[in-house]
């Protein structure tokens, strides 16, 4: 289906956030990643549902790790962006610049 | 401390729901996140950011698969029956809007009045001591005959108990006082609820401090706590320790150390301004001894529970060893634990007006009647329409239904129908609890849904509907013979029908009943209100009087200034007046008419000049008002105060001798009863004193019309002349305000009778609709063979009606016994006549003929064609 190529805007941000995150990039970082760069407030759990989401279309993998006394010893769960993932935000950044190009452009300057 | 925790029942809720797999990231974030909202936003938010996301959270993609272990086939067949269910009640919407409708106005006055009854029963539960706390009350005798209650006691009682009796672990006294002004900045304040009490009374009541040390707070003398609202209103902020303000009644300056909440709304004690015990020591070591006045609250705490009768014991050693030493004569000391004071105690000078056990629990009574209505409309329409479902039994048991199942079949019908009724039963609650709240005069604090025991009556109540209103269906039903039903050869039960109408028989009898009850309880308040006062109660302006003694020098000018003007008809001065609780009054036993017999009685007392009893217009019946200048010592009592001393005849009291306080008296004036706290309670024996220095009220009469402007006029001349705040009431809405409790019961009992009637009658109209459809054929043949419209309607209703008579045959005894009762609670009460029965009656009947006639009505003037045409 085509629909695995897809993305819709919030799986985008997710995405790229996780890019943006590196080698750091589990639930409450994205939550509070999108809130710094993009000042929005997200629930914990419309991350998750669209990491897993992403996951499963196989953009991201995971791994579990990295347990703190603050989460009472719990792991967590990394995401990290797959080859098909970058290539896929590459193709639409692109996509969209080549959109854009063909727009009337204004010019306001003096 | 200990660390803060997310809250525990979400945490369990999301390990429940959640897969396996994720649980333990997803847990770690969640904890994660609430830590970081600790520190960001405080507990409260973290907590609630936390269960929301929770709930989030439950979603698909997060939720485990249920079921998996399950019988696939029976809750396929449960998925089935609900299908089914939806289906009927789609098909059938006069049956289910008859039924949701009943149960949801069952649901929510039955829920409704329980909160109203939890809050009645809650009073003093915020006090874990209270059950081990008792109030030191005082009966007064004659001879061995009761003749009055007091809850206030001698302030010597407290300490007394402490060192003799081992089972008192502590004690409090609070001394009640008049309205105080306090002075702050040049701006004067009323206070109207200030005790004096002992520096553990926090302690004892369970009353933290906000601001000040409950370890040193009212230790010494002339300082004062204030409670939360009377801060902000006197100095318009919470942070007052140290400052100081002018109190009237002590006459200098008192020192805040503390503040504290606003007492509880459940509590009989409610005060604004709290004293050091010691603040009031001077006045009370100026007696000429310490066993003269009983005026002081005593609560002791007892060491366990279970030591209350040991304690009553102790008191009434006590008792007997006061009276042999004569330090106390014709009365006895008594204790009534504290929780009981709300509901059941009526003595004189309680703090406030209690409320009535036996009112709360006609009221839980009544909810519970109606409830009991609705499940039978149940009932019955299930059971009658039971017929048509009789097919459907046969077939699902020729094709392999056990009983249990068709049983489960209709508990879901039962289930589905009471959980949409629930459903909307909370809504009407959300919607109507303010405007219920206001006629039950419940606190505004008051917030049902926040008790787990109305969550835990809720759902009882589901349970219970739906267990009773699906158990009949569900058997009758699953009992059919499916051979016999599939033949056709269904006969109607007559044991189904006698039940049925039975169950119409017992809601018509409830029905009238509570119309009885209500048309006869708005006639009594109707009576009160209407009744003689005793005294001319309209166009009476009471202005509280002026707090120092200066400015009670200045009460004659003050008169003066206002007879001047043509508003003010008449001025007087006095302690209290008639609308006030005896509270305000004073009392005494040991009053003696010379040459009487020694008989004992309690009177109360009113200080006042010799203007108050024409101001008043109260009837003098015979003697004189007091005078200017008079000799001797003067006092007017009132006929019951007369009837007493077996005086019969005004006339003959006149010079009699009275010995009280040392001293001898002469009665100059007899003056007919009046009303000192309305009608509901007998009229009280009344003694006049003269006084021109002493009082706290000031009554005006006024000119008829235009009140407002007079009011304004009598605030400019109150200012002229005094510094003290103006504040004032109109007397017949004092009196009015005794009425208040009457006046919620006939309100809440009026709405529980008019919703009572109305699913009565939905459930009549239901059975009758039923009816008359099963007959549409044998009408369709009457009317080809000539019967007339009248004819028809007879027949139709004439079973129904019958029914309703029969329920008032039964009811109108029972109601009768139960009226005359509740009438003998009042002192002064309307006659029972037959009309009190007779027209309720009478309206349930014209309704349930209404009702029925309406279905009848339609059927009878249908064209027999369309009724018979298809066989």
């Amino acid at each position: 289906m085509g629909r695995t190529n897809f993305l819709g805007e919030f799986e985008e941000l997710i995405l790229t956030m996780v890019l943006i995150l590196d080698d750091n990039a589990y639930g409450n970082t994205v939550v509070k990643a999108i809130k710094e760069h993009q000042n929005r407030e997200v629930n914990l759990s419309s991350v998750h549902i669209t990491l897993y989401r992403l996951e499963e279309k196989g953009f991201l993998k995971s791994y579990m790790a990295g347990a703190t006394q603050k989460r009472g010893g719990r792991k967590k769960r990394y995401f990290k962006a797959t080859n098909s993932g970058v290539a896929l935000l590459r193709e639409m950044k692109t996509s969209r610049t080549n959109l854009w190009k063909l727009t009337p452009q204004l010019n306001f300057g003096a | 401390m200990s660390r803060v925790r997310p809250p525990k029942l979400f945490a369990s809720f999301f390990k429940w729901y959640c897969r396996s797999a994720l649980r333990e990231t997803i847990l770690g974030d969640l904890e994660e996140q609430f830590e970081d909202d600790l520190e960001l936003y405080g507990k409260h938010k973290a907590r609630r950011r936390f269960a929301w996301t929770v709930i989030r959270f439950f979603r698909p993609g997060i939720i485990k698969t249920f079921n998996k272990t399950q019988n696939s086939k029976a809750s396929g067949m449960i998925k089935n029956d609900f299908k089914t269910t939806l289906r009927i009640i789609k098909k059938e919407k006069l049956y289910t809007g008859i039924n949701v409708l009943g149960l949801t106005s069952g649901f929510s006055i039955a829920l409704l009045i329980l909160s109203y009854v939890y809050f009645e029963f809650s009073y003093e539960d915020y006090n874990p001591k209270a059950n081990r706390m008792a109030r030191i009350t005082i009966d007064y005798l004659d001879g061995e005959t009761l003749i009055d209650q007091d809850c206030e006691s001698y302030h010597l009682l407290g300490p007394m108990m402490k060192e003799e009796f081992p089972e008192v672990e502590d004690y409090v006294r609070t001394y009640g006082m008049d309205d105080a002004v306090l002075r702050i900045n040049e701006e004067s304040f009323r206070a109207n609820r200030v005790y004096a009490v002992d520096k553990n009374f926090f302690e004892l009541f369970n009353y933290p401090l906000l601001k000040g040390n409950t370890q040193t707070a009212l230790t010494k003398s002339l300082e004062m706590v204030l409670t939360e609202s009377a801060a902000m209103k006197y100095f318009g902020t919470i942070d007052i320790l140290g400052k100081t303000a002018w109190v009237s009644v002590i006459g200098g300056e008192m020192k805040v150390v503390g503040v504290i909440k606003d007492s509880p709304a459940n509590t009989h004690l409610k005060f604004d301004l709290l004293f050091s015990y010691s603040t009031m020591q001077n006045t009370l070591d100026q007696r000429n001894s310490p066993w003269d006045s009983n005026d002081t609250y005593t609560y002791a705490l007892l060491k366990q529970e279970s030591q209350m009768t040991q304690f009553e014991e102790s008191l009434d050693r006590l008792s007997t060893r006061l009276l042999e030493d004569e330090t106390i004569k014709n009365e006895r000391i008594i204790a009534q634990n504290i929780k009981d004071i709300h509901l059941h105690s009526h003595k004189s000078f309680e703090a406030e007006p209690n409320g009535s056990a036996t009112i709360v629990f006609f009221l839980l009574g009544v909810a519970l009647l109606v409830i009991v209505i609705a499940i039978v409309n149940y009932i019955n329409l299930a059971t009658a329409k039971s017929f048509d479902r009789a097919k459907e039994v046969g077939i699902r048991k020729v094709i392999g239904s056990s009983k249990a199942q068709l049983r489960s079949r209709f508990y879901i019908e039962s289930v589905t129908i009471n959980l949409i009724s629930a459903g909307l039963a909370l809504t009407v609650i959300l919607l109507v609890q303010d405007t219920f709240k206001h006629i039950g005069g419940l606190p505004e604090s008051f917030n049902p849904i926040h008790y787990p025991i109305f969550w835990a009556v809720f759902v009882s109540l589901i349970l219970f509907s739906t267990f009773f209103a699906g158990s009949f269906p569900a058997f009758i039903l699953s009992s059919f013979k499916p051979i016999s039903v599939l033949k056709g050869k269904f006969s109607h039960s007559s044991k189904g029908t006698i039940m049925r109408k039975g169950l119409v028989v017992f809601q018509f009898a409830i029905a009238i009943f509570l119309l009885v009850q209500t048309l006869a309880s708005s006639e009594q308040l109707e009576y009160m209100q209407e009744k003689d006062l005793g005294l001319n109660a309209e166009q009476v302006v009471v202005v509280s009087a002026p707090a120092t003694e200066n400015e009670i020098k200045k009460f004659e000018s003050f008169r003066n200034e206002l007879l001047s003007s043509n508003s003010f008809k008449a001025v007087a001065f006095s302690n209290t007046v008639p609308g006030l609780p005896t509270s305000t009054m004073g009392s005494t036993t040991g009053v003696k008419l010379v040459s009487g017999d020694d008989h004992n009685f309690n009177f109360y007392f009113y200080f006042m000049n010799r203007y108050f009893i024409p101001t008043m217009e109260f009837n003098l019946l015979a003697g004189e008002n007091f005078k200017k200048n008079m000799a001797g010592r003067p006092v007017i009592v009132n006929e019951a105060a007369m009837k007493l001393w077996g005086i019969h005849d005004p006339a003959d009291a006149i010079d009699k001798k009275l010995h009280f306080w040392n001293s001898d008296k002469t009665i100059i004036g007899v003056i007919e009863n009046f009303h000192q706290t309305g009608v509901k309670t007998d009229h009280i024996p009344t003694i006049f004193m003269h006084s021109t220095g002493f009082g706290s009220y000031i009554s005006v009469r006024v000119t008829p019309d235009n009140i407002n402007q007079k009011l304004i006029e009598l605030e400019e001349k109150y200012k002229s002349i005094f510094q003290s705040p103006f504040e004032f009431f109109f007397l017949d809405q004092k009196f009015d305000s005794h009425f208040r409790s009457e006046r919620q019961f006939q309100t809440i009992f009026s709405i529980l009778s008019s919703f009572a009637l109305i699913i009565t009658c939905l459930g009549l109209f239901g059975l009758a609709s039923y009816t008359i459809t099963k007959r549409k054929k044998e009408i369709g043949i009457r009317k080809v063979l000539g019967a007339s419209v009248n004819q028809i309607i007879t027949l139709l209703s004439k079973d129904f009606l019958l029914l309703i008579a029969i329920a008032g045959i039964i009811s109108l005894p029972i109601t009768y016994l139960i009226v005359r009762k509740w009438l003998d609670t009042y002192a002064y009460r309307i006659d029972i006549s037959p009309w009190l029965f007779v027209i309720p009656a009478g309206f349930v009947l014209v309704v349930a003929f209404l009702t029925i006639f309406f279905r009848t009505f339609q059927v009878s003037h249908a064209n027999p064609v369309l009724s018979l045409k298809d066989d």
